[in-house]
C-alpha cells in the first residue's frame, strides 16, 4: 500500500493544436494508442460506480482511504480521455459508432442488473471487482510503458497527448496496489483471480484490436487503411507501441500465486513525473 | 490447473473463435455489437473556456464593464450568466449584458461592493486587459418568459440582466421599467435605457439623491394579472418586491447572506428519512458523512464528481466545475454545492 494518500488532480488539456496524426508519420500508432480514448471513459467510469457500491463492504481504513482517492483519480481519466473525443470528430473522425458499443458493453452488460438480485448480484459484485484489479494489472503495465516510451519523444509525439498519457500512466503507477489490495481484501479466492483475468484480457486484446482496426478502417486520409498485428510487433520492436514479448510476460506474473503489483513499475518515477507534468503541476496550482 | 496448459488452452480457443468468424470481422471493424442508443461518452460537457480580457473600462460611478473574447462562443438567451473565475480562484456569476448573437465575445459589468466577498473588488483591482480568464456557462435561470406583458424593477447594477431582455422585447412588446440607484452616475447603461424606454414613457428611473426611495407601491399598484414581473438588485429591494408581489421572479447572486458568505441551511435525506442541519463553515457531504459513513466521495473539490446526488427539492447553489446545465437540474455535488434556499431534499 502506499505511503502518499492517493488523491484526484484537477487536470485539463486544450486540444486546439493537437494533429489527426499525433506521432508524426504513422497513423497505426496514434490510431493503437487513440483506442485509450474509445475505453477510458467508459470503462473507468464503470470502475467508479462499481467502487462506489464496494466502500460499504470494506473494512480497513487505509484501505478505504485508497480507494476514495482512486475514485477520484479515475474520474477524471475518464472525463480527460472523454474530452478527446470531440476533437477527433472535429477532425473527421467520428468515435460515436464504436464508443456507443462501448458504453453499452460497460453500462447494460456489465452493469448492476446482470444477474439477479441476492447472492448472485453479490457474487457479480465482487466478480467485476476482480476483473478491475486484472484491467489495472495491464492500465499499469501500460502506465509504466509510457512513462518509458522515449521513442515516443524521440519521434516528435505532441506534447499535450503524451502529457495525458504520462499523467494517465503516472496516476495509474501510483495506484496499481489499489485494485488488488481491495480484491484481496474482499475476496482474494485464487480460482476467480485466474477466471477474471482471462476475461479481462480477452475482452482487451478484443476490443483493442476491434479499436485499432476501426480508427484506421475510418481515418479520412488514409486510403485503405489496414491494422495488423505484424504492424503492432514491429512498432513494438521499435518502442513506440508496447513489445509483444513484454505483454506475454507479464501475463504468468498476474497469474502467479505470489504476485503483488507493487513488484511492478516504479512509483518513485510515478511520482516524478506528476512532480513535472504541466498538467499536474497546473492542477496543484488551481488547487492551491 | 497447470498455469502453461491453461494459457495455450485460452489461446488456442482464441484463435479458433478468431478463424471461425473471420469472414464477418473482415467484412466490418465494427462486426455487430450492441450499442447504446445514446452514448455517454464524448458528450460535451460545459467546459470552462478560456477568454481574453479585451475591454475592461468603467461605465459608472463604481461599475466596470469587461468585454471577453474568444472564438466560437455558445449562444446565451436574455438573463444568462457566465460563472466567472478570479485569479485568485473565487468564482462569481455576472449577468451576460452584450449582444446574445455575438459569438466572439461576452460582455459583464460589474460594481465594486466595499464591504462584499471580494469578487467585485477583484475584478476591478486585478484583472487587466491582456489577461486571460476561465469562463464557465453561459446558464440562463432569470429567462424571459412568455406573457402579454412585462413589468421589470431593477436596482443599480441589477440592470444587467434585464437590459438584454429589453433589447429583446424591442418596440412591439409591453413593458415597463423601474430603475433605481443611488446617484444618476452610478447607474450603468442608463443612456441606452432611456433611449430603449422613448416613446412610451415605459421607462421610470428614479435615482435617491434626486427624488428619495422609489414608491414602490405606486409603482407596481395597476400590474395586470397576466404580466410577467421581474426583479434583480438589492436584497432590501427584492424583498420588497417580492412582497407586495409574490409571483415575481428574482435573480439572486449572492446567496442569503452571512458573514463569509455562507449561511447553514437543512438537508432532508427522503430515502434514509434524516434530517440534518450543514453549518455555515461545513459541508452537505460532511454533514451526510457524519450518518452515513459509506456516502461515495473522492476529490471534495468539485471536479471528480463521485459524489453527484439527486435533488429532489429545493434551490441549489452550485458550486462544482463539472456538471452540464441538464445534470444541474436536477443533481448537485454534494462536496462543494450548498443550498440557495433554506432547505434541500436529497435522494439518498
Amino acid at each position: 500500500m502506499s505511503n502518499t494518500p492517493l488523491k484526484a488532480r484537477n487536470v485539463s488539456f486544450s486540444w486546439e493544436d493537437t494533429p489527426l496524426h499525433w506521432v508524426p508519420g504513422d497513423p497505426f500508432t496514434t490510431h493503437t494508442i487513440n483506442v485509450l480514448h474509445l475505453l477510458l471513459p467508459a470503462g473507468e467510469r464503470w470502475f467508479v460506480h462499481v467502487y462506489k457500491q464496494v466502500l460499504p463492504y470494506i473494512r480497513d481504513e487505509r484501505l478505504r482511504e485508497d480507494v476514495i482517492g482512486f475514485i477520484g483519480q479515475e474520474a477524471m481519466h475518464s472525463q480527460a480521455h472523454d474530452e478527446v473525443l470531440p476533437h477527433l470528430r472535429e477532425q473527421g473522425l467520428d468515435p460515436t459508432p464504436y464508443t456507443a458499443q462501448v458504453d453499452w458493453l460497460f453500462e447494460k452488460l456489465l452493469g448492476d442488473r446482470t444477474l439477479p438480485p441476492g447472492r448472485a448480484r453479490k457474487w457479480w459484485l465482487l466478480e467485476r471487482v476482480a476483473i478491475i484489479a486484472a484491467i489495472e494489472h495491464y492500465t499499469a503495465f501500460l502506465g509504466n510503458w509510457v512513462l518509458n516510451a522515449e521513442e515516443l519523444d524521440r519521434r516528435g509525439a505532441d506534447p499535450t497527448m503524451l502529457d495525458l498519457l504520462r499523467w494517465h500512466g503516472a496516476e495509474e503507477v501510483e495506484h496499481r496496489s489499489v485494485a488488488f489490495d481491495l480484491f484481496t481484501h474482499l475476496d482474494g479466492d485464487y480460482r476467480r483471480r485466474a477466471r477474471t483475468w482471462a476475461t479481462a484480457f480477452g475482452a482487451l486484446v478484443f476490443l483493442w484490436q476491434r479499436g485499432a482496426r476501426f480508427f484506421m478502417a475510418n481515418d479520412p486520409t488514409l486510403v485503405d487503411g489496414k491494422a495488423s498485428f505484424k504492424e503492432f510487433y514491429l512498432r513494438g520492436r521499435r518502442g513506440t507501441l508496447p513489445a509483444t514479448g513484454d505483454m506475454l510476460r507479464s501475463i504468468p506474473r498476474y497469474l502467479s500465486r505470489a504476485y503483488h503489483p507493487s513488484q511492478e513499475g516504479s512509483t518513485q518515477q510515478a511520482l516524478a513525473y506528476l512532480a513535472s507534468s504541466p498538467a499536474a503541476t497546473a492542477a496543484e496550482k488551481r488547487a492551491a | 490447473m497447470p498455469k502453461p496448459l491453461g494459457v495455450a488452452a485460452v489461446a488456442g480457443a482464441a484463435l479458433l473463435v478468431r478463424r471461425a468468424m473471420r469472414r464477418r470481422i473482415q467484412a466490418s471493424p465494427l462486426w455487430p455489437m450492441p450499442a447504446l442508443e445514446r452514448p455517454v461518452s464524448g458528450q460535451p460537457r460545459s467546459r470552462a473556456l478560456r477568454l481574453l480580457v479585451a475591454g475592461h473600462e468603467t461605465v459608472a460611478d463604481g461599475v466596470v464593464q469587461l468585454r471577453l473574447e474568444g472564438r466560437d462562443l455558445p449562444r446565451w438567451e436574455p438573463g444568462a450568466h457566465l460563472d466567472l473565475v478570479l485569479p485568485s480562484g473565487l468564482v462569481r456569476q455576472y449577468s451576460l449584458c452584450g449582444d446574445p448573437e455575438d459569438t466572439s465575445s461576452y460582455t459583464v459589468a460589474t460594481r465594486l461592493v466595499e464591504d462584499g466577498r471580494g469578487g467585485s473588488r477583484e475584478v476591478h483591482e486585478q484583472v487587466w486587459e491582456g489577461m486571460e480568464l476561465e469562463v464557465r456557462g453561459p446558464r440562463n435561470r432569470f429567462p424571459l418568459v412568455d406573457a402579454p406583458a412585462h413589468v421589470f424593477v431593477a436596482g443599480g447594477i441589477g440592470i444587467t440582466p434585464v437590459l438584454p431582455m429589453l433589447r429583446a422585447l424591442g418596440d412591439g412588446a409591453e413593458w415597463r421599467l423601474l430603475y433605481c440607484g443611488r446617484t444618476r452616475a452610478s447607474m450603468p447603461f442608463l443612456e441606452e435605457i432611456e433611449k430603449l424606454g422613448k416613446g412610451g414613457g415605459r421607462v421610470t428611473v428614479v435615482a435617491e439623491d434626486e427624488s428619495g426611495l422609489p414608491d414602490l407601491d405606486g409603482q407596481l399598484a395597476d400590474i395586470p394579472e397576466d404580466a410577467a414581473v421581474y426583479c434583480c438588485g438589492p436584497e432590501e429591494l427584492m424583498a420588497a418586491v417580492a412582497e407586495r408581489v409574490p409571483r415575481v421572479r428574482l435573480e439572486r447572486f449572492a446567496p442569503r447572506l452571512s458573514a463569509d458568505g455562507n449561511s447553514a441551511f437543512e438537508v432532508e435525506l427522503r430515502r434514509s428519512g434524516r434530517t440534518l442541519t450543514v453549518p455555515a463553515d461545513s459541508t452537505v457531504l460532511a454533514a451526510v458523512r457524519a450518518e452515513l459513513p459509506d456516502t461515495a466521495y473522492s476529490c471534495a473539490q468539485g471536479f471528480c464528481g463521485t459524489c453527484q446526488q439527486r435533488v429532489l427539492e429545493g434551490e441549489v447553489d452550485h458550486r462544482d466545475e463539472l456538471l452540464t446545465d441538464a445534470e444541474r437540474a436536477d443533481s448537485m455535488l454534494i462536496c462543494v454545492s450548498r443550498a440557495r434556499s433554506d432547505r434541500l431534499v436529497l435522494d439518498m
